[in-house]
């Protein structure tokens, strides 16, 4: 017993040795304007003016975020509502702090030319969608749109299937995919999955439980230097873009300052000027674990107010 | 009598890492040393194969078929390529650092590319699977058609006999044991390819263990890789099975 705590205590501070005192902020996906406020709070020393040392570390496909936050991989952690609720369900105690996106940017893209109006329009007709199987978004759009005609395929992510073939529709940000398929020439309609009543927060900010029990103070700080990032990145984008774009040259410096405009909506909302940015209600985390509920996604209740802090 | 002993005790030696490694994984569990959402209990997984066996049994049948015409399209390119190489060293000079290539291509990197050659489904998955079983299949038939013994090469020569006749008569014989280990490395290596293909094709236990990521059933994927190493395990009993009987024969 002695042995093998040793062992995985071993295995789990392998990754501490690089920078003990680092806090790591870890991404879901690559740096892009998603998340524009970490990188600005960074630029413009948030952290330090906390006391903070904070390391932001780009994710990607298959980054598992809910797993690193619970084994201690990681003390902060960028993900989806979705993914909170179920991680809760599976016995996984994170909470979220603050949500980026008050709306999920989440859509289906279909190609101009096969005219479709709604949602309905691309699961009634014959054709591709890729989207994540298993995902809340997929079995919610799939229960909603049923009888689904279209052959649902698996997203590798990109675009470049949809460039290619006129009957296919897949997932992707209005924030970014459907930019990059108008940049490169496309014509290409997105369709917001939100509208389909399936909304979840998105790049959601989320600790462990007893994390935050054991340092609220930390916690707090952290919130107050996150808080200022996005203030600063929402007024002027361009010094955090400039950052980015060296981490992610693929994504290229035009596009990066359109998705930071058409983002704007998603981050600044009525319910944000009136609580400020990130902030969260109790409804719309007991609408998503319904949701959840309903696409059987998890099999028993969470209860909504554990999914969230507010601290002040 | 001898043979049905050594049998049970080589079936035992096997049991024993099993059994031990399976109870102290589920001790660890039980007794809360490991999370179950980083390492789920063995009782936990059974129970999920358990509930979930009409899906299982479906992506293992289909991941299996997909495995099974991956290897056939590795086995096919890869003889007719070992015996035209080994008959003409000018094709094989210009023509096997090209087939290299699929020993050290990345797979998973190149995956995303075969469905828009391929299209969704079972083109891409046994593309995927072919391309990493050909090689060994290639490369094992090569070393194998080589390895002639010289004094018998001498000896075909001598009484003038043909390219062809070499070939059938003492190449083709003496490459079997060579060959059949390529086969079993490529009928492993075949539903790693599937498994990879189903990813971004879809399908079979490689559309499970991506659903089951999404929702965090750790369970459920530690299932599905469960039945994919039993795929393999079959696979390369199947081929060792072969390569016994064949050896007899050829001995």
């Amino acid at each position: 017993m002695k042995l093998f705590s040793l062992g995985l205590f071993l295995v789990t501070s392998l990754g501490a040795f690089a920078a003990p005192s680092d806090l790591r902020l870890t991404l879901n996906w690559k740096p892009e304007p998603e998340f524009g406020g970490f990188y600005e709070a960074e630029r413009i020393g948030a952290f330090q003016a906390e006391k903070l040392a904070v390391k932001i570390q780009p994710g990607g496909a298959g980054t598992p975020v809910p797993q690193m936050l619970a084994a201690g991989q990681t003390e902060f952690g960028v993900l989806g509502a979705d993914e909170v609720v179920t991680a809760r369900a599976r016995g996984l105690d994170l909470v979220s702090l603050f949500a980026v996106y008050q709306s999920s940017p989440h859509g289906i893209l279909v190609r101009e030319e096969r005219g479709f109006k709604t949602l309905a329009d691309v699961f009634g007709h014959e054709g591709q969608l890729a989207i994540q199987r298993g995902s809340a978004m997929a079995l919610w759009l799939e229960k909603k749109y049923a009888p689904v005609k279209v052959k649902l395929v698996p997203f590798t992510g990109g675009i470049a299937p949809l460039l290619k073939d006129v009957n296919y529709a897949q997932q992707g940000f209005v924030t970014s995919e459907s930019l990059l398929a108008k940049r490169q020439g496309a014509a290409v309609r997105t369709f917001l999955v939100s509208d389909s009543g399936f909304d979840p927060y998105l790049a959601v900010v989320a600790v462990r439980g007893d994390y935050l029990r054991k340092n609220p103070e930390l916690v707090k700080a952290m919130l107050r230097a996150l808080n200022k990032g996005w203030v600063s990145y929402l007024k002027d984008p361009a010094p955090a873009n400039l950052i980015m774009g060296k981490l992610n040259p693929t994504i290229d410096a035009a596009t990066f300052a359109e998705s930071a405009k058409v983002q704007i909506p998603f981050i600044e909302t009525a319910a944000t000027k009136k609580s400020g940015l990130g902030s969260m209600t109790v409804e719309r985390w007991r609408t998503l674990v319904e949701q959840l509920r309903a696409v059987k996604i998890i099999d028993k209740d969470v209860s909504p107010e554990s999914c969230f802090a507010t601290l002040k | 009598m001898r043979e049905g002993r050594t049998t049970i005790v080589h079936t035992l030696a096997l049991m024993v890492p099993f059994l031990v490694g399976t109870g102290f994984l589920e001790l660890a569990s039980r007794a809360g040393w490991v999370e179950s959402y980083l390492l789920p209990a063995p009782s936990a997984v059974v129970g999920t194969l358990w509930t979930d066996r009409v899906e299982f049994l479906a992506a293992f049948q289909d991941t299996g078929y997909s495995a099974l015409l991956g290897l056939g399209v590795a086995v096919a390119i890869g003889t007719l390529l070992a015996l035209v190489f080994s008959l003409s060293e000018w094709l094989e000079r210009a023509l096997y650092p090209y087939a290299l290539f699929f020993q050290t291509v990345p797979v998973v990197a190149v995956a995303p590319l075969l469905v828009i050659w391929f299209g969704f489904g079972r083109p891409t998955v046994v593309a995927s699977s072919a391309i990493v079983a050909f090689f060994p299949v290639l490369a094992g038939g090569l070393a194998g058609l080589r390895s002639a013994e010289p004094s018998l090469m001498d000896l075909f020569r001598l009484y003038g006999a043909s390219r062809g006749r070499v070939l059938v008569g003492l190449r083709i014989p003496s490459a079997v044991p060579q060959y059949l280990t390529g086969l079993r490395i490529a009928a492993g290596l075949a539903i790693v390819g599937a498994l990879v293909g189903e990813f971004v094709g879809g399908g079979g236990l490689g559309s499970v263990v991506d659903v089951a990521k999404t929702q965090q059933r750790v369970d459920k994927v530690f299932g599905a890789v469960l039945l994919a190493t039993l795929l393999g395990f079959l696979a390369t009993l199947v081929m060792g099975r072969v390569e016994t009987w064949a050896r007899r024969r050829l001995s």
